[in-house]
């Protein structure tokens, strides 16, 4: 391809993230350092006193992320539900995904079919779903506190924990996980695999010398496309979360709605927008080393 | 009672293709009987196009926003007061109004809009405790005090099994009224003392809730719910036609409690004001309004309603305050950008620790 072509077809991806990605991250820096209005929005950054201009700007918004320890330990937290979130839709979604790609070729169309049928629901009456199965007089919750009753063990309580938050982000970002692990694992050449018999690897040897290395550009993949959406949810921990189950996206949703308080929730938008870009920086990096090592 | 989140869905789904005139009503949910809507819509021939928010900040964050093409608006008082002040309000044409008459007067000429020149009183509810009769009975614990969400002595009985609303001015209130102060009180002192009282009490607490304790307390999830009359009306009623194996009670709290008024507003920007005021009109008639207590169980500014309100409703304290009781309500204000700020802060430590 020309470097003409190449260059006018980039062109509009490149516009879009520069008017919907770009503009409005220099806008929401820009508000970080403004005061809030009383009714939500911002206050007016400058004003003209005796025909002269007065800015009315301040660090306040930034010192306040760290006059507590507070947020710090929100993102530490809401780091924690992603990392657990993530390890296990992968442990889950690697046998299934590499019992996909190994399937009849036949059979494979439909499995992924089933694969991606959630999506074919909305994302809400999916957790709302969720929240009929946890509730306390639902069949899940009695069957779990009825079996525990035989143990002498005390009911539990489902709904509202921080294990219903992680199951539901589970489920929902599951597939993401598994579509492109299957991408990556239905391209091995099985001809590796028999060449690995041949020279005498056992079965476990054969995976973890052979099929596992060669799928870590899915495990990178599969693990980011679940590990950012999982560090800015608010909706699961809002609806199954309890009192104490919130993550950072539901402050930063707390500081524009209910607070008011925009140039804040924009600090916090703003720390977590370098939060997941560090992480995911940090994460293809070790990954090249491990690829090239 | 939230449905923020089912917000666009319904949207998205209310949207129909139709040729009649589409009036948008921005309420708060379970705030209308479907009837009332259908009666309107055969009436005038129009579509009413329903959209809802489940607390103050959230239906001002979204005009804030740039929310536009209501029609017609349902604020609370202090909603009212600072939608006037920035200017967002249209002046009610009276002349179109001649229902306003059915109002009763008590509920008119308030300070937050003088002679109505902008809002109508459209119904009230007091923000209380609901709660599950029988289980309470069972337990021993008389709910008529705020100490029922906040004593941990109390709560100890109730670990798991209580909701407060997730909403930092009303759980803030209840928290200043169990303390003796004012709902209202800026002393950041006093503010820090319910923010005390409310993390002590918090690890009882299942959630903070403002959106599903109707379904909670009427399946028998929740024991105790802190929540709108009304909503604790509807609890009510669905476990009795559910034929649940117990009831749904709610009373005001005796060291007092939060009245809010709701109004009925048209923005400058509506599509269609004759229609917004036909509306308008249409719910101030007796019949209608009386819809509002008798299907939805909130209280009634409207005189004309009296007549059809059944009397089970007349009876109840909660719903229809006695001046006795309507003298420990009181109804929030507007807050200073400082102490709405501190308030924040407070509210957000709480959701973190």
């Amino acid at each position: 391809m020309g470097r003409w072509s190449r260059q006018l077809l980039t062109l509009p991806p490149t516009i879009y993230l520069l008017i919907f990605f770009a503009i409005p991250t220099v806008i929401m820096l820009f508000a970080s350092f403004r005061f809030p209005g009383d009714y939500g929005g911002l206050a007016p950054w400058y004003s003209i006193e005796d025909g002269s201009y007065a800015f009315d700007l301040t660090w306040e918004n930034w010192q306040r992320l760290f006059e507590s320890t507070i947020y710090l330990e929100l993102f530490v937290k809401s780091l924690g539900y992603a990392v657990i979130t993530t390890a296990i839709c992968l442990l889950l979604g690697y046998p299934l995904a590499l019992m996909v790609s190994r399937s009849e070729k036949k059979r494979r169309d439909l499995l992924l079919l089933l694969i991606i049928l959630p999506f074919w629901s909305n994302f809400l009456v999916r957790i709302y779903a969720w929240m009929i199965i946890f509730s306390p007089t639902g069949a899940l919750t009695m069957a779990v506190n009825s079996l525990l009753d035989l143990f002498g063990i005390a009911p539990v309580s489902l709904m509202y924990s921080p294990t219903a938050v992680i199951v539901c982000m589970v489920y929902v970002h599951l597939p993401f996980m598994v579509l492109p692990l299957y991408a990556n694992l239905e391209k091995h050449d099985p001809a590796l695999l028999d060449a690995a018999s041949d020279l005498g690897a056992s079965g476990w040897q054969r995976f973890w010398r052979v099929t596992w290395p060669l799928s870590l550009p899915g495990v990178y993949a599969g693990s980011i496309l679940v590990f950012i959406p999982v560090l800015g949810m608010f909706a699961i921990p809002d609806l199954l979360g309890g009192t104490n189950a919130i993550m950072i996206g539901n402050v930063i949703k707390q500081q524009f709605i209910e607070s008011r308080d925009w140039p804040f929730g924009s600090v916090l938008s703003i720390m977590l927008t370098i939060a997941t870009i560090a992480l995911v920086w940090l994460g293809t990096r070790s990954g090249h080393r491990v690829k090239h090592g | 009672m939230k449905k923020t989140l089912m917000f666009t869905l319904l949207m998205l789904t209310a949207q129909g293709a139709s040729a009649t005139e589409q009036l948008y009503l921005f309420n708060w949910n379970d705030y209308i009987a479907e009837d009332t809507v259908t009666r309107f819509e055969k009436q005038y021939d129009c579509k009413v196009v329903q959209s809802y928010y489940s607390s103050t900040d959230e239906m001002m964050a979204k005009l804030q926003a740039g929310a536009s093409g209501y029609d017609v608006v349902i604020p609370t008082q202090n909603a009212v007061q600072a939608l006037i002040s920035q200017n967002k309000l249209a002046l009610l044409d009276k002349a179109q109004l001649p229902n306003a008459a059915n109002e009763s007067s008590g509920f008119m000429n308030r300070s937050y809009d003088p002679d109505n020149r902008y809002s109508l009183p459209y119904a009230f509810t007091t923000t209380l405790i609901g709660f599950n009769e029988s289980k309470l009975k069972e337990l021993g614990i008389e709910a008529d005090s705020w100490a029922v969400i906040f004593d941990p002595a109390v709560l100890a009985k109730l670990k798991g099994k209580v909701t407060v609303m997730d909403d930092a001015e009303e759980l803030f209130s209840a928290a200043l009224k169990y303390l003796g102060y004012s709902v209202n009180d800026n002393d950041p002192k006093h503010l820090e003392a319910a923010q005390q009282l409310i993390q002590k009490a918090k690890p009882y607490w299942a959630s903070f809730n403002s959106s599903s304790y109707i379904k909670e307390l009427a399946v028998g999830d929740i024991w105790v719910a802190h929540g709108y009359s009304s909503d604790m009306v509807q609890a009510r009623n669905d476990a009795m036609e559910a034929h649940r194996p117990f009831t749904i009670s709610f009373a005001l709290p005796k060291e007092g409690a939060v009245l809010a008024l709701d109004n009925m507003v048209i923005p400058k920007d509506a599509a269609h004001p004759k229609l917004a005021h036909e509306f308008i009109n249409y719910l101030l008639e007796g019949k209608n309004a009386a819809e509002l207590t008798n299907i939805i169980g909130a209280g009634n500014p409207n005189s004309a309603s009296l007549p059809f309100i059944s009397e089970e409703m007349k009876s109840m304290k909660a719903i229809f305050p006695d001046p006795a009781t309507l003298a420990k309500l009181e109804t929030l204000e507007a807050r200073s950008s400082k102490s709405r700020r501190l308030l924040n802060k407070l509210w957000t430590e709480i959701k973190l620790k």
